[in-house]
């Protein structure tokens, strides 16, 4: 035990470090990303050159905002702001930074995890009754890799037209009531469902071909038990890191799904703040998804553990 | 004021409207299509009147879909048309305009102008009370007018519409006299837009940014709740007994709330429409007016609104269109009612001159001034010296091709960019090399700033043609100095059509003001300083369960204060 706490602490340590650096990084790229791009976020503030700004306006919004300094002092300010925790005013939204994130973050991600969820439950669908099964394998291998390949966008405006447009199953737009997660998620889900079966299909041939294998059918294990409780732990491992990636994934397709499907959600703000170059805001989402990302790999490590108790010796 | 915000993906709004191929679907789609079937039970709305009610009906909520989200609830800051349409909901205003753009009272029963132009006296209702409670008085008025004019509330186009506001003393209670610096015959019109709406100056005491989430007005309506990207929620006002004098009725409004959602994709606002989850959608898309016109269950309101209608403004400042003769025909060139009709499927009108057919003093004596002839325009490019040509066919002088530069925005609606792919085709057979150069919103305004467009397209919406000072007059050629912005972007100077548009705000004389204003549209028009192609519009569609829905008319922008829903 002792022994263990020797190993993990130092590795915490490490992880915490890491985490930070990623997160000052994400930070600093964006702060250089939309001081790079042309453009005034005062004038998106204003309404642009077409509006009719009087002079000390335009004056009084750049003090405030802090955009008359020069650009190094206006990067250590933001720097040592977001230190402290604060994330700042959104200069778009005439709101708090934390309180756009509180109302946005929700929505995407139930909508991140019920596509997780979704396309798991898909992945294992079409893989577990169907590995090394011939013909139904090969046909579940090529759907498989046809849903992998769709653009998330156009799976959302193809179910969006069928399913809301014309058979009008389905509500097109907005967040009420669960049936308006439903084409969303699939959008999100079908596609990396294609992505997690192809990986747990060669795991899950792997294992089928392993000795064990063998000797559990020896002992007399039924097809069903020897897929679900032998081969299907193999399996799982390379999927739970392509879920790792994944979640950053639905993140960045979430822009675009939440566009189409008039949800609420961090990807539409994103995308809004982006385009009026609001950097307190742009700043406060990647910080957002970049802390989501790391929470995500810890998370992975401890599921590495519990799907195989080998590691424990290894990974503590 | 100009569209900044985005509009979302609107190119792939137009997708999804046109029929895709559908290829088989993975199986489990099929299956889980299936099981989708069973969600979608409950929750669709019918458009039929259950009742065949003649009488209004009170009570009920209306859900109505917008396209784009206000910024700020407030409508003094900033001021873009979303939060226009919203605080006609909740807010009042000190007076009114008719149809005919006759000025009427509203909460100031009263006024009187001085004989210098530069005090207005408004004799204010003594029995409005905003919705927290606070009395309507002369501090109140003073309270807002100086909110507008403060640099720091970020107001653009309240703020800037009372550019020449002074300060407001209080008379009495119920009696404040305002202050201009200039004399300023345009001020009871834009005091009648819903930007200068009145709001409770306790309310507006608060920090801005605050007060942008739940502003407090006196008007039929209240808001309870705003969910970002979502849904504002408002209420009935039950003490409201003091509407508008163009209103259908007296006494508060017979709804009991109102859900304002958001849907920016225009294909899934009608689609929510059409499935009855929303009763009323305002920016109906043009590929959807026919189909709306043909649901029996639906019907449409529409208005042009007032002001310079959209265009494309010529910058006479550079090569090629400091040439008067190429600008005509660059215009002459430029096929706009082929191009409307099938871009709006003959649903739109062509806006031929400097201001729209609704605003006050339009004349119609410019609708054709310079209307498609390809020919002309050919005549006038060799006048003007660009008679060689390019083995692609473009014009040049002294071996440089005749090239038009004309950005856009991303934001951008999707029919108006493929209008301008069809005054580039049309212009092209002229011998014009017409650029149509994509980017960002910040990037493009940036670009405007610096003068670096020889076409810029956008409109001004407005209830006075006062407008034509904002658009073609030198004052406003680097009004704010800051960034480049200047609202004059043809970059237009003539001292005479300074003096006539200067001239106009000093007199209340509608004969004087028509004769003056009859004079700077045409200096403006025979200048050829803007393509201009149709008007800025209002269209809604709406649910055959709902009635009375009225169009508010200084801005037609919509009004839900008279509306009752049979259901």
């Amino acid at each position: 035990m002792t022994h263990l706490l020797h190993r993990a602490v130092p590795r915490f340590l490490g992880r915490l470090l890491g985490g930070l650096l990623v997160l000052l990084a994400a930070a600093s790229l964006t702060f250089a990303s939309l001081h790079l791009t042309p453009g005034d976020p005062v004038t998106a503030i204003l309404g642009g050159a077409s509006a009719n700004p009087t002079p000390e306006a335009i004056a009084a919004a750049r003090h405030e905002y802090g955009l008359d300094r020069p650009i190094m002092v206006q990067y250590a300010l933001y720097i040592a702001r977001i230190a402290r925790g604060d994330l700042g005013q959104s200069f778009s939204q005439h709101m708090p930074v934390i309180a756009v994130l509180r109302a946005q973050a929700p929505p995407t991600l139930a909508l991140m995890a019920s596509s997780l969820a979704v396309a798991w439950l898909l992945a294992l669908l079409s893989v577990v009754p169907t590995a090394r099964r011939g013909v139904a394998a090969a046909i579940a291998s090529t759907l498989e890799t046809i849903g992998a390949g769709l653009p998330q966008f156009w799976l959302g405006i193809l179910l969006l037209w069928g399913l809301a447009f014309e058979w009008r199953l389905l509500p097109p737009a907005g967040n009420h009531g669960l049936p308006a997660l439903v084409l969303p998620t699939l959008s999100l889900a079908i596609p990396l469902a294609g992505f997690i079966a192809q990986v747990m299909r060669e795991s899950f041939d792997l294992a089928l071909d392993q000795p064990f294998i063998l000797t559990a059918r020896a002992r007399g294990l039924g097809d069903g038990a020897v897929r679900l409780r032998h081969a299907l732990r193999h399996a799982l491992l390379p999927c739970v890191s392509l879920s790792t990636w994944a979640v950053g994934a639905l993140v960045g397709n979430a822009v675009a799904i939440e566009i189409i499907f008039s949800r609420q959600g961090l990807g539409r703000e994103l995308f809004l703040s982006v385009a009026t170059h609001d950097m307190p805001l742009v700043s406060g989402i990647v910080l957002f998804i970049a802390l989501t990302y790391i929470l995500a790999g810890v998370a992975a490590d401890t599921l590495y553990v519990l799907i195989d108790p080998r590691l424990k010796g290894t990974r503590p | 004021m100009e569209l900044t915000i985005l509009r979302g993906a609107q190119a792939l709004g137009s997708l999804s409207m046109r029929p895709l191929p559908f290829p088989a679907l993975p199986r489990r789609a099929l299956w889980l299509g299936a099981a989708a079937l069973l969600l979608a039970t409950t929750g669709c709305r019918r458009h039929q009147s259950r009742t065949t009610a003649h009488e209004p009906v009170q009570g009920g909520t209306l859900i109505y879909a917008t396209d784009r989200e206000p910024i700020c609830l407030d409508p003094h800051v900033q001021g873009d048309m979303p939060q226009v349409f919203l605080a006609e909901q909740y807010l009042d205003s000190l007076v009114a305009m008719d149809r005919s753009g006759h000025i009427l009272p509203w909460l100031a029963t009263a006024w009187t102008v001085s004989d210098d132009g530069r005090t207005y006296t408004f004799h204010l209702r003594h029995d409005v009370t905003f919705t927290d409670g606070t009395p309507l008085t002369a501090e109140a008025v003073r309270a807002n007018l100086d909110h507008m004019a403060d640099p720091h509330t970020q107001s653009s186009t309240a703020g800037g519409y009372i550019k020449q506001y002074a300060g407001t003393d209080i008379i009495d209670t119920y009696t404040a006299a305002v202050h201009l610096r200039t004399p300023y015959a345009a001020f009871l019109e834009v005091l009648a837009q819903g930007f200068l709406g009145i709001e409770s100056p306790r309310a507006l005491a608060r920090p801005r940014d605050e007060n942008c989430q739940n502003p407090v007005g006196s008007g039929p309506f209240r808001i309870i709740r705003w969910d970002h990207q979502s849904q504002i929620v408002l209420a009935r006002n039950p003490a409201y007994h003091w509407g508008p004098p163009t209103a259908l009725h007296t006494g508060p409004a017979r709804l009991d709330g109102i859900e304002w959602r958001i849907i920016p994709e225009a294909s899934v606002r009608f689609a929510a429409l059409q499935a009855g989850e929303v009763d009323v959608i305002d920016s109906l898309p043009p590929e959807a007016e026919t189909p709306a016109q043909r649901n029996p269950d639906l019907w449409l309101l529409m208005a042009d609104r007032p002001g310079n209608p959209t265009n494309g403004t010529l910058n006479i400042k550079r090569v090629p269109f400091d040439d008067i003769r190429v600008r005509e025909a660059f215009i002459r060139s430029a096929d706009i009612d082929g191009a409307l009709a099938s871009v709006f499927f003959h649903h739109y009108r062509r806006a031929g001159g400097p201001l729209s057919p609704t605003t006050p003093f339009y004349s119609p004596a410019f609708e054709h001034h310079a209307d498609y002839d390809p020919d002309r325009a050919r005549a006038l490019l060799d006048q003007a010296g660009w008679t060689g040509r390019t083995a692609e066919g473009i014009r040049t002088r002294d071996g440089r091709p005749l090239v038009v530069h004309i950005p856009l925005k991303a934001s951008l609606s999707a029919a108006e960019r493929t209008l301008w792919e069809q005054v580039q085709a049309t212009a092209r057979a002229t011998g014009f090399d017409v650029r149509l150069e994509n980017g960002d919103d910040t990037t493009i305004l940036e670009r405007e700033g610096h003068w670096d467009y020889d076409v810029r397209i956008g409109y001004w919406n407005t209830n006075t043609a006062d407008v034509l000072r904002i658009v073609f007059s030198s004052a406003f050629l680097g009004a704010a100095g800051v960034g480049g912005h200047h609202q004059n972007e043809a970059g237009f100077s003539d001292p005479a059509f300074d003096r006539i548009v200067n001239d106009a705000l000093l007199t209340t004389d509608p004969d004087k003001r028509r004769a003056l204003y009859l004079q700077a549209q045409t200096i403006a028009a025979q200048n050829f300083l803007q393509i201009t192609t149709y008007p800025q519009s209002t269209r809604l569609a709406l649910s055959r369960a709902v009635h009375d829905v009225r169009l508010e008319p200084s801005l037609n922008v919509t009004s839900l204060y008279d509306s009752w829903v049979t259901r």
